[in-house]
């Protein structure tokens, strides 16, 4: 999206109705978990051109100065960068939606660019129960002896479509989910949350410069 | 009871009775309960007494309780077997209400207060019950009486077997209110997973631990320790139960290990997968507040060490089933844990050195030693005097041979080596006739076990890689091999993770002697001797299964029924073999033994629901309209996994069809919008972007302009139509794919066979776009006026610039991209309009404003579904995966000169002949009449037959257009038959009206309304 | 069971469906026979051991898999992703 925009439409958080932020599950004591809802990231799917992909690791490090990831790895400088999704595919993250224009021109004949900045909703898991809470509906093994900052599975969370990357040792997972599952996931989340004790929190505002 | 005064300890009034005072059969001191907190519980509406510690069988013997449940079969009384999960009879209710839970083992259940349990198959109460009859018909209930018995007159099946039978069965009551817990699910991952938690384990945990190896140990006690807590025994110079403090308080000390106890490791999957349960509250009045009732564990381990125990063997003799007659194991676990007394005078019955350990815990404990029986015709002479000398009669080469008591046990008859015959009063036997490891975990992976004649058991056959069955599981019974193997495995499985590991040394245990010869039945008894205890299956079944041929192992089981139900013959099992073996004169190991299902022990189907129960038992997805749906009042529907909205009732609309017949009206009259979301969206890009559309696809797609869409069907490969939808063609190799809502993933998974499978070297880059745009159709003479109220000015969408089947991208709203595609299902001008799905609800709620004016209309799937059948347009109704493009109207539109899915197998003969049933259109012949889909077609006059049989009415809607009902459906020779009647027959719904065949177009045949 | 995805890692067998033989390869092209197509969508062997078969990863990568497993005792000896079986096949009829 330009900059410029005099829409009258207000986007609608995938999270809106869903998730009411606030402290909720067992009572007293430090939460074991908190749950931030991203909102207004950008992300868009690459898919690198039949044999063209070394072309497309140059090109991404030149223009933005970031490093294609490996099989199951992420490359992400904060809210900015790669997720690997499958073989030849990454998510490209930006902070705002509004910092991917140029992302396709930028790309041309290297990759297909697609966005999809309003298909996921994403939430922030963390806290000292973050790995005992999505060993609930994860299906992979999220201990530090297998999975660290830096990696990312594409698997199921309950029976729905996820995809999980860690982004610290504390730990803190991003979780990204199909929008339309919203509600179904949060039904889970709350459930699987509950013995813990958690904190629902919106993500820090990114300031936006108005041009 | 009559006989015995053990139960006027208890009131029978229900008082309360004091707590302690009230365990008469409790020990002065010792036992693993805490003996400072008592507690309350009630059995049958008794209240007694017991402590923290106590299972429900140890409280209900410290109060003299031994009568517990009725049979299955023959309703005999019956008590406690055992100490342990195996427990065939002591099956109770707990709890009530919406908690109450049939076949719940008091052997296991832990006491807490105000635990409430009564008996089961019992009327109108344990002592006095009606069908207890049964027993004295026992003949009539042998084996293989239902196959004999119910087999004719067949009429009476329905009216009286069945009704009968389903009275009699089945044991216990479930509750009848919705489950009130919650159930939680887990996956946990491990280098080593140790199941069973008594000496074997233990030392597997230790050794693997302390290599540094992730080591999860399950127990299904709440205790861990295994036979440690209930035998006294010695390692290294301390107390077994000690030790196993120690190794506990030393594996919770290990970051790397977790302890499951009160967790039953139920069934062994492939590649090292597990399934456990672990009651997290069962041991509570409540679960706690915030926290599951249970929680199902999916664990995945590299290596696992079965470490499971063993379980002992009772003897098959006439009475065996009489409360008070228990495993010697049994007797000591209550005697050594619980510091409770099974019976005031012990008999002990025994087939090797195992038994006689009992004589000096019942001693110790203040109880007497009637007299040891020992199958066997030589014995060692310490264990002969260390009995004597506390006063036993020691009878060699002897039996059991009956049992007396009315509810319970008064007396045992014996006979002895010469042959008298004596009768010894006592209140409690124990029963030792060898162990039998557990088996049954190894062999949930088909891995059948294999007869070890030393230690006269079956013993786990050759296991998959990565596991190991040590200490009693693995047929290594003394202690100190238990420790030593198991210790061993640890280490080894640590080192087959790649942790640097050393097999650890044995403590030093006290000596131990498991001299042992089994006997299968005691060969002189009287009365029903039985084999398995929870199926009434007695010894005398096993030979009449030998008698009429059903000698093989396996249907031996099912004719006998011997090792079904819950606890799938822990205990039963081997003896019905070695009977069998007897009988047929062949070594137990040629008879073979029968396998093992999972779960080990009966786990509650709420938790393998867990959280997917109600309206989470499966996904939900909301369509970006939802929350405007909500507050319109929308009445929902469910498409596969999709919420959509149905219809929208207003206030003075009662009857759903009134507001379908608005909602079409409206939208044929002026202008409608329909969330259709819910269809898939595939992007599909790069240099062969057409070419493999052109392979999926059926109709040809290399003539379509940068611009345009145009439908699109495609077949499988078989030749029947898989889906359609449309293609648009935004760039010159940039393609967006849409899907029916029900095959929306089908389609993108089939798309992603050809590519990576069938045309790897096609240049295409593919990806659903499903979530990323709400998609709206926008349909009526008034739908561009509407759109022009929310498309940015500068974007020409007039009729010349922007016609039939165009596509572009667009803003709305003052800069929102969005994608625009006239196209139309309900036949009338119509557009949908893509916008991204953040932005759905604002759109929706701006294309509702701009077309207010025009006098617009939301409508549902429903009244897209009667415009869809107005315009004769296939649909899940009718492309069922039995259909071809010929079938449903759209063989002309197939390519000719290009290969594609399905091309050749569309063209054999039977999907080609004449007289396939083809798409048309019906309506009542008496318009006042209504269709139903699911009709059979019938020529006038013909009788139903299959043969007469002409198709089948696929899908009906009353048309508001028309006023009266419309069909569409697949008839033989459809298209030659316009103009004439058919029956349409429907059995089911006393339907059997005249239909005329029709054009399956209804409204705007020449389709005026679509392209002005 | 557990299947080791070549690009996800070990997975449980939910993340997976099943196909089928790998072993049929479609008569492509407008010179294709009826006769040979049709046995590439019916004629299937059904062995007892070694199969290689299709799987798909649909809940993880959405890659097609061949997997070789023995249908006796599901031991999986080998994983390989199926656009790289298919393009080696192709190169085979090439050479």
């Amino acid at each position: 999206m330009s900059d410029g925009i005099e829409t009258t439409l207000r986007p609608r958080s995938a999270w809106a109705g869903i998730a009411p932020v606030g402290r909720h599950g067992r009572p007293g004591g430090e939460p074991g978990l908190t749950l931030t809802l991203r909102e207004e990231i950008g992300l868009a799917t690459l898919i690198a051109v039949k044999g063209r992909t070394d072309a497309l690791r140059q090109v991404l490090h030149e223009r933005f100065g970031w490093s294609l990831p490996d099989t199951g790895t992420t490359s992400l400088t904060g809210e900015r960068g790669l997720v690997w999704c499958g073989p030849d595919q990454w998510l490209a993250l930006f902070e705002t939606r509004r910092e991917m224009a140029g992302l396709v021109q930028a790309l041309q004949g290297l990759a297909a660019v697609t966005d999809q900045s309003d298909a996921r909703a994403i939430v922030r898991v963390s806290g000292p129960d973050a790995r005992a809470f999505l060993a609930k509906g994860l299906a992979i093994d999220l201990h530090p002896r297998a999975f660290q900052p830096g990696q990312v599975a594409v698997t199921a969370l309950a029976h729905m479509g996820a995809q999980v990357w860690q982004r610290d040792a504390s730990p803190a997972y991003d979780l990204a989910v199909a929008r339309s599952f919203a509600g179904s996931v949060w039904s889970w989340l709350s459930h699987a949350a509950d013995e813990f004790g958690y904190d629902v929190r919106n993500a820090e505002p990114v300031a936006q410069p108005r041009g | 009871m009559t006989t015995i005064t053990l139960r006027d300890t208890a009131s029978p009034s229900g008082a309360r009775p004091a707590t302690a005072a009230g365990q008469g059969f409790r020990t002065a001191t010792g036992g693993m309960i805490d003996r400072r907190r008592p507690l309350d519980f009630t059995f049958d509406g008794h209240r007694y007494g017991g402590f923290q510690g106590d299972t429900l069988a140890s409280a209900l013997l410290a109060n003299g309780v031994r009568l517990v449940g009725r049979s299955f079969k023959y309703h005999r009384p019956r008590g406690i077997l055992t100490a342990g999960s195996e427990e065939p009879n002591a099956l109770v209710e707990l709890r009530s209400g919406a908690r109450r839970e049939p076949n719940t083992r008091a052997t296991v259940a832990e006491l807490y207060e105000g635990l409430e349990a009564s008996s089961q198959n019992r009327w109108p109460s344990l002592k006095y019950d009606v069908l207890s009859v049964n027993a004295l018909a026992a003949p009539v209930f042998a084996a293989g009486f239902y196959y004999k018995t119910f087999m004719w007159p067949s009429a009476l099946w329905e009216k009286l077997y069945e009704p009968l039978i389903r009275r009699a069965a089945g044991l216990g009551r479930a509750a009848h209110a919705p489950d009130p817990d919650t159930y939680d699910k887990a996956f946990a991952f491990c280098d080593v997973l140790v199941i069973g938690a008594g000496p074997a384990g233990l030392a597997a945990a230790l050794a693997a631990g302390r290599a540094g190896a992730r080591v999860i140990l399950v127990d299904e006690d709440h205790r861990t320790g295994g036979r440690l807590l209930a035998d006294r025994r010695e390692i290294a110079g301390r107390s077994g139960a000690d030790w196993a403090a120690d190794a506990l308080a030393e594996l919770a000390s290990m970051p790397e290990v977790r302890i499951l106890p009160r967790t039953t490791l139920f069934g062994v999957y492939d590649h090292g997968a597990y399934g456990a349960i672990e009651r997290v509250g069962d041991h509570l009045a409540l679960p706690p507040a915030h926290a599951p009732r249970q929680r199902m564990w999916r664990i995945t381990a590299k290596q696992a060490i079965l470490a499971a125990g063993a379980i002992e063997r009772p003897h098959v003799f006439g009475g065996n089933d009489r409360p008070g007659v228990m495993l010697a194991g049994a007797v000591r676990t209550y005697l050594n844990r619980y510091g409770v007394l099974p019976g005031r005078t012990v008999a002990i019955f025994t087939s090797g050195d195992d038994g006689w350990r009992t004589v000096t815990d019942v001693s110790a404990a203040g109880g007497q030693v009637a007299a040891v029986i020992d199958s066997r015709s030589s014995i060692p002479a310490d264990l002969r005097r260390a009995a004597e000398a506390v006063g036993a009669r020691v009878i060699c080469d002897g039996y059991v041979t009956g049992t007396k008591g009315h509810l319970g046990l008064e007396a045992i008859e014996v006979v002895d080596t010469y042959g008298s015959r004596q009768t010894i009063a006592c209140d409690c036997l124990a029963m030792a006739n060898g162990w039998n490891p557990i088996v049954h975990l190894d062999s949930h992976l088909s891995r059948r076990p294999v007869w070890d004649e030393t230690i006269h058991a079956f013993v786990p056959g050759a296991l998959p890689s990565g596991m190991v069955a040590v200490g009693a599981a693995g047929g290594a019974f003394t202690l100190a091999s238990c420790l030593e193997t198991g210790g061993r495995a640890g280490a080894e499985a640590a080192s087959a993770c790649g942790f640097a590991s050393a097999v650890p040394e044995t403590p030093r245990t006290d000596p131990e002697s498991l001299a042992h010869t089994p006997l299968w039945r005691v060969p002189v008894s009287k009365g029903k001797a039985f084999v398995d205890f929870q199926n009434d299956v007695a010894a005398s079944d096993v030979e009449l299964a030998h008698r009429e041929g059903f000698r093989a192992v396996e249907l031996l089981k099912r004719y006998t029924t011997l090792g079904m139900a819950t606890d799938q013959g822990k205990t039963s099992n081997l003896a019905g073999l070695g009977i069998m073996a007897e009988l047929t004169g062949q070594p137990v190991a040629s008879v073979g033994t029968t396998m093992f299902r999972p779960p080990f022990t009966p786990v509650a189907i709420g938790a393998f629901a867990g959280h997917h129960r109600g309206k989470d038992f499966r996904a939900t997805r909301h369509v970006p309209s939802h929350a405007w749906c909500e507050e319109q009042g929308a009445v929902f529907v469910e498409t596969g996994l999709w919420l959509r909205p149905a219809y929208f009732p207003k206030t003075d609309e009662t009857d759903w069809l009134k507001t379908v017949n608005r909602e079409v009206n409206t939208v044929r009259a002026h202008v409608g919008v329909c969330d259709v979301t819910t269809l898939g969206k595939i992007d599909i890009q790069g240099r062969d972007a057409l070419a493999i559309i052109e392979r999926v696809c059926a109709n040809p797609f290399g003539t379509l302009p940068v611009g345009k869409a145009r439908y699109a069907v495609l077949l499988r490969e078989d030749g029947f139509v898989l889906d359609d939808g449309t293609v648009a063609r935004l760039g010159e190799s940039h393609f967006v794919m849409t899907a029916s809502t029900a095959n929306a993933a089908k389609v993108m998974q089939h798309l992603e066979f050809c590519h990576q499978w069938l045309w790897p070297e096609l240049d295409v880059q593919m990806v659903s776009v499903s979530e990323q745009w709400a998609q709206y159709a926008v349909a009526g003479p008034r739908a561009r006026d509407t759109l022009l109220g929310i498309v940015d000015p500068g974007f020409d969408i007039s009729n010349e610039a922007f016609p039939f089947l165009a596509c572009a991208d667009v803003t709305v709203g003052g800069g929102i991209p969005a994608r625009l595609f006239r196209i139309s299902f309900s036949g009338e001008l119509a557009y949908e309009l893509a916008v991204p799905a953040a932005y759905g609800d604002a759109a929706w709620r701006a294309i509702m404003a701009a077309g207010s004016a025009h006098g617009i209309t939301a409508y549902g799937s429903e009244a897209l579904s009667v415009m869809r059948i107005e315009k004769g347009h296939a649909a899940g109704a009718e492309i069922n995966g039995q259909t071809t493009a010929r079938d449903i109207g759209l063989g002309g539109m197939l390519a000719k000169k290009k290969d594609y899915i399905g091309r050749l197998m569309k063209e054999r003969p039977a999907l080609v002949d004449p007289d396939r049933p083809i798409l048309v259109g019906f309506r009542p012949v008496d318009r006042s009449q209504r269709l139903r889909a699911g009709a059979r077609f019938l020529a006038i006059g013909a009788a139903p037959s299959l043969a007469a049989d002409e198709g089948t009415m696929t899908s009906v809607a009353y048309s508001p257009s028309l006023g009266h009902w419309i069909g569409l459906g697949l008839i033989r020779r459809g298209q030659e038959r316009h103009g004439t009647r058919v029956r349409a027959y429907d059995p089911v719904r006393d339907g059997d009206i005249e239909v005329e065949i029709c054009s399956p177009v209804f409204v705007d045949p020449k389709e005026e309304k679509l392209r002005v | 069971m557990r299947i080791r995805c070549p690009h996800c890692g070990t997975r449980d067998n939910g993340e997976f469906s099943y196909l089928g033989d790998a072993a049929p390869a479609r008569p492509d092209g407008m010179e294709a026979q009826p006769a040979a197509m049709h046995d590439y969508v019916y004629l299937r062997d059904n062995p007892a051991g070694p199969h290689r078969e299709l799987w798909y990863h649909g809940a993880g990568c959405r890659s097609w898999l061949v997997v070789d497993r023995d249908t006796r005792t599901h031991e999986i000896t080998g994983v390989s992703s199926a656009r790289d079986v298919a393009l080696s096949r192709r190169t085979g009829e090439v050479a």
